[in-house]
């Protein structure tokens, strides 16, 4: 009962099907997928890990400029190297799936865009995130001036406590005022 | 199972286990699923495993299949509906390449499609079936024949089928059971109209509460940008063109925020000028457009036989209104924006919603003039009005559908070979979705208004969407390029939904209405010819049902409810009613907010002016105090366990409340006074903690040495007492410093047990807030608001705690 056997087991996937925000066809979908990305001798292995390199190879991921970090924050390999298994491949779908609530997003993406994993988004996550969205070359990013009075604002304006830093809560009250969020944080196999 | 729950553990499933948690909170709250407070998938599947194994009653084995039952149903139900979804790998690509606001157009047109086909199956299977079945060929005269021109105008050859309602027949259609098409079209096209209402309102109220509500009004904040990163991009150009999009609007956004202030009072009235103009030229143009389509209607009018039979050229002349009110529709719309280019707006969604409110204007100026015609001139001209009513209609429907072809072909094919080929500067066209959602909606109501008048119209509609749904897909990926500006895609479906529903929708309902209550039915055809009005069907059969036993009630509710204005008054009453207590509660709601908000800022200005204080004492302190117990007192604080800490940064924040408070009250020179006394306290905790220390390393005297501490403490209470009994709210100060001194004592005495520590501290904050209170009540009346205000405080200071307390453990 492998989780990447060539087939999902029925209590497996009824299993998943409970654990996750995920419908059959789309468990289903991803075990394709994910299953695809093994060589023949992986396949028969149970929860084989495939590393970050190959993962970022699905056309879905290729192009994200957060496409590290979300290998980092759904990975559970001890080594930090980003790496997943089936399960993982899963929890990332269901995140990113159009029925996940508003709370499990938001956490997420939280911890997506807190690069330094410290629980807090403080400046310098914060300027990793501007550059993430930017661009990272030097053309096209922004000035350290326009740098400096932008993540100003953006503390200003979601900063509730002053402390100078975002947490979770702050970012989550930002988050629900945004209600473009829920349905611009989705990937889709 | 057995086997599956030991091999299948590995540590992945931690995040399984949040989000079953999490879901079952959500979703399954309401079944009664034991596993609902198991966190942990083990858990789950050993409760699952035992369960199977142990003897369950009979009412809790069929309840809990029942559930399961249900659970697998909804399972199935989503899967079918994913499986079901229209074009799924189109909007996957239309996402991926162009985001999510252009991918509301196309969403909206899907939503729009399924409503038709839906109103296509309803009339179909109510109205034209039976009539096909009762009358296969339909009545023609012998001179009309089919010439091909019909398909676009509409008119002749269709004119006398069941395409309008000319083509219904008034009588009980008999067969295996009576089918009355009186009432059989009456109850349908109802029914109808009643339920597209229903599901707009409910979809509309659904993204309001989604979208609107909870959305702030700050304009064009940078997190909205920086949350709007769209996850579902996938082309690597799409991602590159965002992240410059999204550069410029950052950039813009900060340039914004500096230039605010910077307008002088005649740029502001230039400003002003230039939007009042604007909207004179727009508003006049509408205007002017509407009269000069009743003008045209008019003149068609009088040169329009009555007759069945018209010559090619009399059909061709019908399609000049249509073609007319296309343009009108093609073009306008153009000018307003280049209107708005000239115009200043500070952010760019006023620009939008100006721009959406001018078109909206235009359209329901078109339409309303429409209305007015049918229902006042031809009403009155033709014998079979309604039919010609819906001949205009279906030519409406066709013509606007050739002019958004053309405007797919013109607007932006042409506009991206100019763009590419010949003047570079101009670009590839964005991506309107404005522009192009309001045609879709316009076309929409055009179906509405043609449901009673040609109920097969759906089916025009239902081929035009789909068509258009390809169309604008091929022209997007094409010829356009995704807008330069993003988000707020939410609220503008919000917005749109809105549209639907508001001037147009219920300007539909309501011409219809008007048709079926007021206007007297053509009296050579159609279903209801021979009556008054067309709401006349029901009295008559009202009339019949008085024969049927067993039908009072339908009677009694006729009578009762439909035709009484007290039933209506008594609803309005009630609704308004309604109306009203909800919006108290809103406005309730929106204060509580505010405060909140004051609340949290508040405590963070005493958090950050606590920890400045403190960090200014302790720097002023290090010289003079001995290195090793220093050593001894850093060396515990980072040591601390969260929980101490935060009831620890709590209890200062209160403190400094407190003294922010006094400082409030009382006048100027008791200040310096005040701060002196907060210095002596702080000296005293300093003491303190040094002697806590020393109790660290000599347990056996710790008693003894906590009380020596009490008792100077004491002291230097009486002392500062003996010296400031004028300004007796420094004492409040001074004891809320001693309690806290305290509750660090047994802290750290007790840093073993903490539960207990930390209700300790909660105490002990409490005495010193029952004490600050009364020293704040007794001294004369002028304190007592401070006082009472300090009551509130202590209040919400013990509510924090035990919040704290609860997330603690």
């Amino acid at each position: 009962m492998g989780t990447t056997a060539s087939q999902l087991g029925k209590e497996l996937l009824s299993e998943y099907q409970e654990l996750t925000f995920l419908t059959k066809q789309e468990i289903l979908l991803a075990h394709k997928r994910f299953s695809e990305l093994l060589t023949k001798d992986e396949k028969d292995l149970p929860n084989t890990k495939v590393s970050m390199e190959r993962i970022l190879t699905l056309p879905e991921l290729k192009s994200n400029p957060f496409r590290k970090r979300i290998c980092h924050v759904f990975s559970t390999s001890e080594q930090k190297d980003g790496s997943l298994t089936f399960e993982n491949f899963l929890d990332l779908l269901s995140a990113f799936s159009d029925s996940a609530t508003l709370e499990i997003k938001s956490h997420y993406a939280f911890r997506i865009f807190d690069f330094d994993d410290d629980g807090t988004l403080d400046r310098g996550d914060l300027e990793k995130l501007v550059n993430c969205l930017t661009g990272e070359t030097d053309d096209t990013r922004l000035t350290p001036e326009e740098m400096r009075q932008l993540i100003d604002n953006i503390l200003e304006e979601s900063d509730i406590d002053r402390d100078g830093t975002v947490n979770l809560s702050e970012f989550q009250h930002v988050i629900s005022r945004s209600p473009d969020f829920v349905s611009s944080f989705k990937i889709v196999l | 199972m057995e086997t599956m729950t030991e091999c299948a553990q590995p540590i992945g499933f931690h995040f399984l286990f949040l989000r079953l948690s999490i879901k079952v909170n959500v979703e399954l709250c309401t079944e009664t699923r034991p596993s609902v407070t198991t966190a942990n998938r083990n858990a789950v599947l050993a409760f699952q495993s035992s369960k199977k194994s142990r003897h369950f009653t009979y009412f809790a084995d069929f309840s809990e299949n029942v559930s399961l039952f249900s659970r697998r149903c909804g399972y199935v139900g989503k899967s079918a509906r994913r499986t079901l979804q229209l074009w799924q790998g189109t909007m996957k690509e239309i996402g991926g390449k162009f985001g999510s606001s252009v991918l509301t157009y196309f969403l909206f047109l899907k939503w729009l499609l399924i409503f038709n086909i839906f109103s296509f199956l309803v009339n179909f299977g109510f109205i034209t079936i039976p009539q096909l079945v009762y009358e296969p060929s339909p009545n023609i005269p012998l001179n009309v024949h089919f010439r091909g021109l019909e398909i676009i105008t509409g008119a002749g050859y269709f004119n006398n089928t069941v395409m309008y309602y000319g083509g219904y027949s008034n009588e009980t259609l008999v067969g295996l059971v009576d089918y009355n098409m009186q009432l059989a079209y009456f109850f349908t096209i109802t029914v109808y109209m009643v339920l597209c209402g229903i599901a707009l309102i409910f979809s509309m109220a659904k993204s309001f509460k989604k979208n609107y509500v909870l959305a702030d009004s700050a304009t064009s904040s940078a997190w909205q940008l920086l949350c709007s990163w769209d996850f579902s991009v996938t082309n690597e150009r799409a991602v590159r063109k965002r992240k410059s999009n999204l550069r410029i609007q950052l950039k813009e956004s900060l340039s914004e925020k500096a230039q605010q202030e910077l307008l002088t009072l005649p740029e502001q009235l230039k400003h002003f000028g230039v939007h009042v103009g604007s909207w004179l030229l727009s508003t006049s143009l509408a205007v002017g457009c509407g009269a000069s389509i009743y003008f045209l209607c008019e003149y068609e009018q009088k040169h329009t036989a009555d007759t069945g039979s018209w010559s090619l050229l009399q059909e061709a002349e019908t399609l000049l209104v249509p073609f007319v009110v296309s343009l009108i529709n093609l073009v306008v719309p153009f000018f307003y924006s280049f209107f708005n280019e000239f115009e200043h707006y500070t952010n760019q969604r006023n620009q939008i919603y100006a721009l959406v409110i001018r078109n909206v204007f235009l359209k329901m100026v078109i339409l309303g003039v429409l209305c007015y015609y049918w229902m006042n001139v031809v009403a009155e001209v033709f014998s079979c009005w309604e039919s010609m009513v819906g001949q205009a209609l279906y030519r409406l429907v066709i013509v606007d559908f050739l002019f958004l072809m053309l405007g797919c072909f013109f607007g932006e094919f042409l506009r991206s070979v100019i763009g590419t080929r010949l003047i570079s500067r101009l670009g590839v066209p964005e991506f309107d979705v404005g522009r192009n959602v309001l045609e879709i909606i316009y076309a929409q109501t055009l179906g509405w208004i043609g449901i009673y008048f040609s109920p097969l119209l759906p089916a025009i509609q239902i081929l035009k969407f789909f068509i258009l749904f390809y169309l604008k897909k091929v022209s997007l990926i094409q010829n356009c390029q995704p807008p330069r500006r993003s988000g707020r895609a939410a609220q503008m479906k919000t917005i749109f939904i809105f549209l639907l529903w508001f001037p147009f929708f219920v300007g539909a309902l309501s011409m219809v209405a008007y048709t079926a209550w007021r206007l007297p039915p053509s009296e050579q055809c159609g279903p209801f010819r021979g009556l008054n009005t067309t709401f006349g069907v029901i009295e008559v059969w009202m009339d019949d049902l008085v024969d049927i036993p067993g039908s009072h009630w339908v009677i009694w509710i006729y009578q009762k409810v439909i035709r009484s204005e007290v039933f209506y008054f008594l609803i309005t009453m009630i609704i308004l009613v309604v109306i009203y207590i909800f919006w108290q509660v809103t406005q309730g709601r929106k204060r509580l907010i505010g405060l909140l908000r004051q609340q949290i800022v508040n405590e963070g200005k005493d958090k950050s002016f606590l920890l400045e204080k403190l960090q200014n004492l302790q720097k002023s302190r290090k010289p003079t105090s001995k290195p090793n117990k220093q050593k001894g007192h850093s060396k515990e604080r980072p040591g601390e366990p969260p929980t101490g800490s935060h009831s620890n940064a709590m209890v200062q924040a209160l403190l400094a409340r407190q003294q922010l408070q006094d400082e409030m009250d009382q006048s100027v020179p008791s200040d310096t006074s005040n701060s002196g006394a907060l210095m002596q306290a702080m000296l005293a905790r300093q003491r303190a903690l040094s002697q806590n220390g020393d109790v660290y390393h000599r347990p056996e005297e710790r008693v003894s040495s906590f009380q020596t501490a009490q008792t100077t403490r004491n002291q230097e209470n009486q002392e500062s007492d003996g010296h400031y009994r004028m300004v007796s709210p420094t004492n409040a100060v001074t004891l809320a410093m001693q309690a806290r001194q305290r509750a660090e004592g047994t802290r750290e005495d007790d840093t073993d047990y903490l539960p207990s520590s930390v209700s300790s501290v909660m105490r002990q904050v409490m005495q010193a807030r029952q004490r600050a209170e009364e020293e704040l009540n007794s001294p004369s009346q002028n304190t007592a608001p401070s006082g009472s205000s300090a009551l509130i405080q202590a209040m919400w200071a013990r509510q924090q705690a035990q919040n704290e307390y609860d997330d603690g453990y």
